[in-house]
């Protein structure tokens, strides 16, 4: 077997070529880096700013306030005039106002319905969402007082002094804490890991380059051989056809391998991206995935003619792939029709499989799903794209 | 030079899509002979080496080389035969030295039987001092003189040469002929295809003159030659030719064909000496502007011109 001849021959070449040195570790890392700390950094870090108007300045409203301002990632601010706290959002110095309306706390205390006001700037959605899930969280722990006052009045059991009207309410809460019904979350695994931005960001950004580098430069490699006619006269050598394109295939493979494994020790060596318990389950989805990409590869080279034609074709091919793949968000935040349609991309199972092990840390087992999905489609690409090979 | 036969074609035949490129062409190569193939650009050449060296199938038609059939035993035949591309099929992010060491391991060669006959090569091509270096500094002639190399580590009893002279300086040109040569006062039986009139006479034992897919003419360059009798070409180089005088010329008494490509007139005739004032007279008797005029002896040139009545380099 001569295979090997042509692989190492193809990786000499790229460890003289420092932009495919630059392209194949140095750019991805940046990007993962950046990427990173831009769009998630440590949830430590995060601060959201909150206008409270109180127009109510009593008992309960005081009480809310102060809840508000015992929550780390609020950093909580009070305006009196109503007016002047609107226009402050508007302009986008507050990503948040709330609104404590006049006759909160005896709405409260005497069993009336009321309200809390929140205005929101758009700008700001994901914020808001938070700031929303608090104040809500709030207003269902006072709306048990709202609620025991009122089941106390319709039982005939009136609450005519301030007095009476906190003992009912202190009874009911002594119920309520710890909640009657409480909601226990179970994983499907016990070990999950801490979820970091990097659980995300360093999967994802290096199966796309993973994918630059299988697809884009395996298919140019090989369109390059055949422009410069390497390829004809390697065909008049006394070497098989299958050698030739096996050289091929195991050069670009063990180019992407050695990539995808390099990006996810740097995760995990500068930003603590935890590896999961199992390295060997780890190293088979790397393998999957480089050999699902190689493939894919190979079958974007048998279909252009020029180095053009695959550059273009494979950057189309691989934005495409990690758009909806997931790689450059959760796949979980896509709408479902979307998320059936990503799994027709090696991306989406690379992802799939990268959360089992680096997150649910689910081991061999958990992964066996993704890649069988990643060899098939390894053995389609292939099977194409070698019955359409053409080395003239 | 040994006369048993090494390659025989028979009737090979070689359609693509409709096109015929190679049609219906049967010849001969001799052991230890330097054989040429002249012919335009598309003319079938390049297809007959490719099928020679296994790299196509052929329609129709047989080829046996060395005793094993193409079909049959193409293995047997790529241990025996050295190729020498139209391009340069090199890695030009290598060294000459790298690249000959890749294709010698690719011939099974290993070890420090490898690297002497790399240097064996390399020294026979003159270019062992630049062993080392990137072949993407090396001039187009000295890449060539590498690609050429490249084909022979394996010490290969026939080699093809396709094209091997194209956009080489004189100087490569004229190592490439002695390199050629040397090989063949080994014993080495050599393949060229070549539109190069030079290549074919300087270097050529038997020519065979292809157009369009056929063979028109085979023959060692002396027997070509007299095909053409005494015919001798005047070349006319003028900005523009009418086609009154044109035709004037071609009632002139020993003249065979005339043909015009883009204000070159190409005359052939008996005794071109002789009709030259003629000639001469007819262009300024009818005011064209004649920036050069000149006569030519007999050559490959001359032959493809009587043979197809078009230029060879056209």
């Amino acid at each position: 077997m001569k295979f090997h001849i042509i692989a190492a021959k193809d990786l000499k070449i790229v460890m003289r070529d420092r932009n495919a040195l630059l392209m194949l570790f140095f750019i991805p890392m940046v990007i993962i880096s950046v990427a990173g700390l831009a769009l998630g950094g440590e949830s430590d870090d995060i601060q959201i700013d909150v206008l409270i108007v109180d127009l109510d300045n009593d008992e309960v409203s005081r009480g809310f306030v102060e809840f508000l301002e015992e929550i780390d990632i609020l950093n909580v601010d009070m305006e009196s005039n109503e007016f002047a706290a609107r226009d402050m959002v508007k302009n986008k110095e507050y990503g948040s106002l709330i609104i404590i309306p006049l006759g909160f706390t005896e709405s409260v205390m005497m069993g009336h319905d009321t309200e809390l006001l929140i205005i929101v700037n758009p700008t700001e959605e994901s914020f808001n969402t938070v700031v929303e899930k608090i104040v809500e969280g709030y207003a269902s722990r006072i709306s048990t007082n709202v609620v025991v006052v009122k089941t106390a009045s319709a039982y005939g059991i009136p609450a005519h002094t301030e007095e009476q009207i906190l003992e009912i309410v202190d009874t009911a809460e002594e119920f309520v804490q710890p909640p009657p019904v409480d909601v226990i979350i179970e994983s499907t695994t016990s070990n999950l890991v801490e979820f970091s931005p990097f659980t995300q960001y360093v999967p994802g950004f290096a199966v796309m380059f993973l994918l630059f580098t299988a697809v884009q430069s395996g298919a140019i490699s090989l369109i390059k051989e055949q422009e410069a006619g390497t390829l004809r006269r390697l065909v008049t050598a006394p070497i098989s056809k299958a050698e030739i394109i096996g050289g091929k295939i195991a050069s670009t493979f063990i180019r992407g391998f050695v990539q995808l494994t390099v990006l996810i020790y740097f995760g995990h060596v500068v930003f603590d991206l935890d590896l999961g318990s199992d390295i060997l389950a780890l190293f088979v989805l790397i393998a999957a995935v480089t050999m699902a990409s190689t493939g894919l590869g190979l079958l974007v080279a048998v279909h252009v003619k020029t180095v053009d034609q695959a550059d273009s074709v494979s950057l189309l091919l691989v934005m495409l792939m990690s758009a909806i793949g997931g790689s450059w968000w959760p796949l979980s935040l896509q709408p479902q029709f979307m998320q059936d349609m990503a799994h027709f991309t090696i991306t989406a199972w690379a992802m799939d499989g990268f959360y089992d092990l680096l997150y649910f840390d689910q081991g061999l087992a958990g992964i066996l799903e993704e890649v069988k999905w990643l060899v098939l489609m390894m053995i389609i690409f292939f099977g194409i794209a070698i019955s359409r090979f053409k080395f003239e | 030079m040994n006369t048993d036969v090494i390659i025989t074609v028979e009737n090979l035949v070689k359609r693509y899509n409709g096109h015929t490129a190679v049609d219906g062409i049967s010849f001969e190569i001799n052991r230890g002979e330097i054989f040429g193939l002249l012919g335009p650009n598309g003319a079938g050449k390049s297809t007959i080496i490719s099928i020679l060296c296994c790299l196509l199938e052929p329609t129709l038609g047989s080829v046996v080389i060395d005793g094993s059939d193409i079909r049959k035993n193409a293995n047997n035949i790529k241990k025996i035969i050295g190729v020498v591309p139209q391009e340069i099929s090199l890695y030009h992010t290598l060294t000459a030295r790298e690249n000959l060491a890749f294709y010698g391991k690719i011939y099974g060669l290993s070890g420090r039987a490898l690297k002497s006959r790399i240097a064996a090569l390399l020294d026979m091509v003159g270019l062992t001092e630049r062993a080392d270096d990137l072949l993407e500094g090396y001039s187009g002639g000295m890449k060539r003189r590498i690609n050429i190399a490249a084909a022979l580590l394996h010490e290969p009893s026939i080699l093809y040469l396709d094209e091997p002279t194209t956009g080489v300086d004189p100087q490569s040109r004229r190592r490439i002929y002695d390199t050629i040569q040397d090989l063949n006062r080994q014993g080495m039986t050599v393949l060229l295809t070549t539109h190069q009139m030079e290549d074919a006479e300087k270097l050529c034992h038997r020519i065979a003159i292809m157009d369009k897919g056929k063979l028109i003419a085979l023959d060692t360059l002396k027997g070509l030659l007299e095909l053409v009798g005494e015919s001798d070409l005047i070349h006319v180089l003028a900005p523009e030719i009418l086609p009154g005088p044109v035709e004037s010329i071609k009632r002139m008494p020993g003249v065979q064909k005339v043909s015009l490509d883009d204000g070159n007139m190409t005359i052939q005739l008996l005794r071109g000496r002789e009709s030259l004032v003629g000639i001469i007279d007819i262009l300024t008797s009818s005011k064209i502007q004649v920036e050069s005029i000149y006569i030519k002896e007999p050559d490959l040139e001359t032959l493809f011109l009587h043979l197809t009545g078009t230029k060879l380099r056209g």
